[in-house]
């Protein structure tokens, strides 16, 4: 069956890593570390929807920060100025960034060629001002502040650890889903449109009933996160939500490969803690940590250019090469 | 009984006519072929028959309905399968997984059944794999099931999308110029697969450039010559029919060939 099994090594690889990442907030109390660590969990969450509509559906998205952001500011709204509880503010959060998935996606993908890039696009940099001129919600460019912490019922997920494994929990279900989702009948009809869209069509595929589906769920995705990571960090404002994060975000799909969610998920890690150095590299120096967020964009740029060149297929590509080595030599 | 009935189908493309007030009948179980010179418009029809390219005037019915303007997804759920000329196959996927590829339109795990793994979607997904293996022995590719298509050597290239076109349940199967590029000995087994596939029940309509095939396989011909037909019958008589050697052959003689 190829790479359709599972076989038992990588089911032992994902336990061991699972447990790892579960144990942090047991292994260490260092609050900072653990508030990085929960950044990388949401982004987890978004690039697993970018790495199903760009890895397996073959979608370029430029206006996903703008799902996140809408996810975020429509929990922040209800739950802080309207007393929503917090799992109504998530849902009403992915809801809405659903329909408005749907919305954007239908008409664009109706077309050939690069319109959903460009209608993404054009979403993003909408919704950009929207963030900062609908002040009554959004608090405009000074940002919306004072959001709660997520809670259910009476229980309060308050403390950085309780934070970190809540985000986790959830990112974690989402790769369990999206891994089922892969292997099965519409993960098949993905790679089968990336392959060839001629030969999908011949199988019966709905190719833009498909694309508009991913889309959705990607956009869902990113809502979920947007609202997840408002009530994290009880402050957002507009810069977060920029085109600027959108690119990140398709630079973390490259970076990661097609056909992969490890790959993806890899690389919005390592990604998301490069302007957080010091979190995990104990000792790094003031200075040092100032000129890698300076250049921030440069390493990224370098790491795309790099990892492109050098590392084909990417990190799922360089994970692949690894799983083939480490069978001969086990 | 006429599962596949074309009625004056003519198509143009600016001032030229692709396809020239065609009709034809293919009766179920046959195996049929459309034949011409290059330029005749046998892909220009073939395209219309599946529902690719739609035609300027006349009518394509499959069992009854009326195809014309469907998108070809509905077309494939309706029972036609095609392959191409140039293979579309799903390179980085394996033989294996090209051919359940092709089950989609007969299956109906959604994305939440299969993101939670719902125990009907694991029993479909479980059966498509086994009819998959089931129509790669019957074409003959059961020991490249897990060769990703990229890696099959060219001549069973168009074998396996036969084999994903037979995934899609199909009552009439349509083929792209299937010998074009395979040597003697691939057309052979191809010709053999063929009887096969008839012989299950699947209704088979060949647009071929290759005589060789078509002579052999065939129950009955349609000759195309600049977008009309020009000749029907059965290998025999098309061979003999002199309107088909002036126009088809020109000065050369079919039995040759």
């Amino acid at each position: 069956m190829g790479e359709r099994t599972i076989d038992i090594r990588t089911v032992a690889v994902l336990a061991l890593v699972g447990a790892l990442v579960f144990a942090v907030p047991l292994l260490t109390a260092d609050r900072y570390l653990l508030k990085v660590l929960t950044f990388v969990g949401i982004n987890v969450i978004i690039i697993t929807g970018m790495a199903l509509l760009f890895g397996y559906a073959g979608q370029v998205s430029l206006g996903h920060a703008a799902f996140y952001g809408i996810g975020a500011y429509t929990s922040a709204y209800v739950v802080t100025s309207l007393g929503w509880p917090w799992l109504g503010g998530v849902a009403l959060a992915v809801a809405v960034t659903s329909v408005g998935g749907l919305l954007l996606a239908l008409p664009s993908l109706r077309l050939k060629g690069h319109y959903l890039a460009m209608a993404t696009l054009g979403f993003g940099e909408i919704m950009r001002v929207v963030f900062v001129e609908a002040r009554g919600i959004t608090g405009g460019p000074d940002g919306f502040s004072g959001i709660p912490f997520a809670s259910v019922g009476g229980l309060a997920i308050d403390s950085a650890g309780a934070n970190y494994w809540l985000i986790w929990g959830v990112a974690a279900a989402m790769l369990a889903l999206a891994a089922n989702l892969v292997r099965s009948r519409a993960g098949r009809a993905m790679r089968a449109l990336h392959g060839s869209e001629l030969g999908a069509l011949a199988c019966g595929i709905d190719l833009t009933g498909l694309k508009v589906r991913v889309f959705v769920i990607s956009a869902a995705l990113a809502g979920l996160a947007g609202a997840l990571y408002a009530h994290v960090v009880g402050f957002i404002s507009p810069s977060t939500f920029s085109l600027h994060a959108s690119v990140v975000l398709v630079a973390m799909a490259v970076l990661g490969g097609t056909r992969s969610l490890a790959g993806p998920v890899l690389a919005a890690a390592l990604l998301t803690l490069i302007p957080f150095a010091d979190a995990v590299i104990p000792g790094l120096s003031r200075s040092a940590l100032e000129t890698i967020q300076e250049w921030q964009e440069d390493i990224y740029g370098l790491t795309i250019i790099a990892v492109l060149l050098f590392v084909p297929g990417g990190v799922a590509g360089a994970l692949r090469r690894l799983s083939r080595v480490g069978r001969r030599w086990g | 009984m006429s599962l596949l009935e074309v009625r004056s189908v003519s198509k143009q493309f600016g001032g030229l006519t692709a396809v020239d007030d065609v009709s034809f009948d293919v009766f179920e179980g046959a195996i049929k072929a459309v034949i011409g010179p290059n330029g005749a418009g046998k892909t220009t029809l073939f395209n219309i028959l599946t529902a690719f390219d739609r035609p300027d005037e006349g009518r394509v019915s499959f069992d009854g309905t009326d195809i014309v303007g469907q998108p070809p997804q509905r077309i494939v759920r309706a029972g036609i399968a095609r392959t191409f000329q140039n293979t579309q196959l799903f390179e980085e996927m394996s033989t294996h997984e090209n051919v359940m590829a092709g089950a989609h339109a007969v299956t109906r795990a959604g994305f939440f059944g299969a993101a939670l793994r719902l125990p009907w979607t694991v029993r479909e997904e479980r059966e498509v794999a086994e009819e998959a293996r089931r129509l790669l022995r019957l074409v003959g590719l059961e020991e490249w099931a897990d060769t990703p298509a990229a890696d099959l050597p060219h001549g069973l290239r168009r074998l396996l999308e036969i084999a994903r076109a037979l995934a899609t349940r199909p009552r009439l199967l349509l083929l792209d110029e299937p010998a074009a590029g395979l040597n003697t000995a691939e057309t052979a087994s191809l010709a053999d697969a063929l009887y096969r596939i008839r012989d299950r029940g699947t209704t088979i309509l060949i647009v071929e450039h290759d005589m060789g095939l078509v002579m052999e396989v065939s129950d009955e011909i349609v000759v195309l010559d600049r977008g009309a037909k020009i000749a029907e019958g059965p290998p025999r008589l098309i061979q003999k029919d002199p309107a088909v050697i002036a126009a088809y052959l020109g000065e050369e003689d079919l039995d040759e060939l």
